[in-house]
């Protein structure tokens, strides 16, 4: 299987970790970034083939990472979010502005390989 | 020497209140001087502590990774996990240390779902951590009471539930408010039963976070709400009548229609709005038969419930009170007779002013 190069921007660090692990475990390469602007300087240095993001988010929020990765890095790369309950107006505008997919915490990490599969393919 | 001698001659020569200025400004001087070197040290303690904590929280993380992804295929515990439970175990007797491990459990709990959930739930009661929140539970200060409660709901310990059973009726509503939605949680429909003991009042806040819970239950299949509506606690029957809404009650309507004559002002107007929901027709007759003995919060409930559920036969009634003392009602009799007989409600235009209500007269002007 095509070692995959993911980039996952989450701000709690045992999340990250365990979906790190369970991804690392599909064959992906995983780059973690705590913040939105951690995730921009390490899309920009890598291209993954895939970005998972949170949308709340300290510095940048994931909104904005989609739109640069957009507009600005004009990326075709699918992009999965999280988004936690009482903020489906943000999953609407992330669809909006070029998300491919967004899954709702809490979630199974069991689900998002599933979904990280079906992008990647 | 000789000049600190001058200095104390000097000082002595000083009429008193200088003298008293400098002693002041001594004393202040030296606390400063104390006080900065006391937030220096506890600035670096709690650095220190926080330094500490952030490096066990990575050990504990990493710990915990390992644990969730070493269990056997059929989901028994492996040694691998046996040993992080161990290790993990000597470390939630330091105070501080557990306070990480419950945050990092919490944090975790709050974002995933599955089988990731019942492996951490293991986590929780084979590390001990439980045992603090039970000694939480039975704690004296209110506040560690309901931490614990609020823990063992998260973890979701069925196992303490007679425990919490008797905190139902605490006389501190954050404990009960916390029971309350520890048996909601875990056991969603069943867990309603507190609302069969309960006095103390359920506040607008503590029954919509029951709803939110209940709603999130994968079975929504409702348990009997009848003996809730005769409670005799106010809030439980107001309670009751969301329940009956949000689930669409019909078997009730009977209940509801007895009700309609209930003591409390607030629950007979919710009645009217559930019956509105439920099309509790029957009721029409009723409250136009009793329409003047009705509140005026009432009859402007029955107003909306007349909106929905109006039909031809309506019609002599809403006429009937097109000029009512109150605006809205006014203004609902005349959007009912519109739905019903729209020559008639273009023929109220013809109407000279001084005949027409303030409804009306409004309308013109829109």
């Amino acid at each position: 299987m095509d070692r995959k190069k993911i980039v996952l921007a989450e701000d709690n660090s045992t999340l990250s970790l365990l979906l790190k692990f369970r991804l690392e475990k599909e064959g992906h390469e995983l780059f973690m970034a705590a913040d939105g602007k951690e995730a921009l300087a390490l899309i920009e240095e890598q291209l993954p083939d895939l970005i998972i993001t949170d949308i709340m988010m300290p510095f940048i929020s994931g909104l904005e990472v989609i739109s640069h990765v957009r507009n600005k890095l004009e990326l075709n790369v699918p992009i999965i979010v999280f988004s936690s309950a009482g903020q489906e107006e943000m999953v609407l505008k992330a669809f909006d502005l070029g998300a491919n997919d967004f899954m709702g915490k809490p979630f199974s990490p069991n689900e998002l390989v599933i979904r990280v599969k079906r992008q990647l393919n | 020497m000789i000049d600190f001698q001058i200095l104390i001659d000097n000082f002595n020569e000083y009429p008193y209140l200088i003298k008293l200025a400098w002693v002041v400004s001594a004393i202040l001087g030296a606390l400063i001087i104390l006080l900065t070197v006391y937030l220096k040290f506890v600035r670096t303690i709690l650095r220190k502590k926080e330094a500490n904590s952030l490096e066990f929280r990575k050990e504990y993380e990493a710990l915990l990774i390992e644990y969730l992804y070493s269990g056997t295929e059929e989901g028994g515990i492996s040694e691998i996990q046996k040993n992080i439970i161990e290790e993990l175990k000597k470390h939630v007797t330091v105070k501080s240390k557990r306070k990480v491990i419950i945050s990092v459990l919490y944090k975790l709990m709050n974002e995933v779902s599955g089988e990731v959930t019942d492996a951490l739930k293991v986590l929780y009661k084979n590390t001990g951590l439980m045992h603090y929140a039970l000694i939480k539970i039975n704690s004296k200060k209110w506040h560690v009471k309901a931490k614990g409660i609020g823990e063992l709901t998260k973890f979701k310990i069925e196992s303490v539930q007679e425990k919490i059973e008797q905190l139902l009726v605490h006389p501190v509503r954050e404990v009960r408010k916390e029971a309350h939605l520890y048996f909601v949680n875990l056991f969603y429909f069943e867990g309603l039963n507190f609302l069969d003991i309960i006095k103390t009042p359920l506040s607008e806040w503590d029954q919509i976070q029951i709803l939110e819970i209940l709603q999130k239950s994968n079975d929504q299949e409702i348990c009997d709400i009848k003996p809730w509506l005769q409670s005799k606690n106010e809030t439980v029957v107001l309670f009751a009548l969301k329940l009956a809404k949000v689930y669409n009650q019909y078997e009730v309507k009977d209940e509801l229609m007895n009700m309609l004559s209930h003591n409390s002002k607030q629950v007979r107007i919710q009645v009217i709005e559930v019956l509105t929901h439920l099309y509790g027709i029957e009721a029409k007759d009723v409250l136009k038969a009793n329409f003047t003995q009705l509140s005026l919060e009432e009859q402007i409930s029955f107003f909306g419930l007349l909106e929905k559920l109006v039909i031809p036969d309506d019609e002599p009634f809403v006429e009937k009170h097109l000029f009512h003392k109150d605006f809205e009602i006014q203004l609902l009799a005349l959007k009912i007779l519109k739905s019903i007989n729209i020559d008639k409600y273009l023929g109220l235009n013809k109407l000279p002013p001084s005949q027409k209500s303030l409804a009306m007269l409004k309308l013109e002007n829109v």
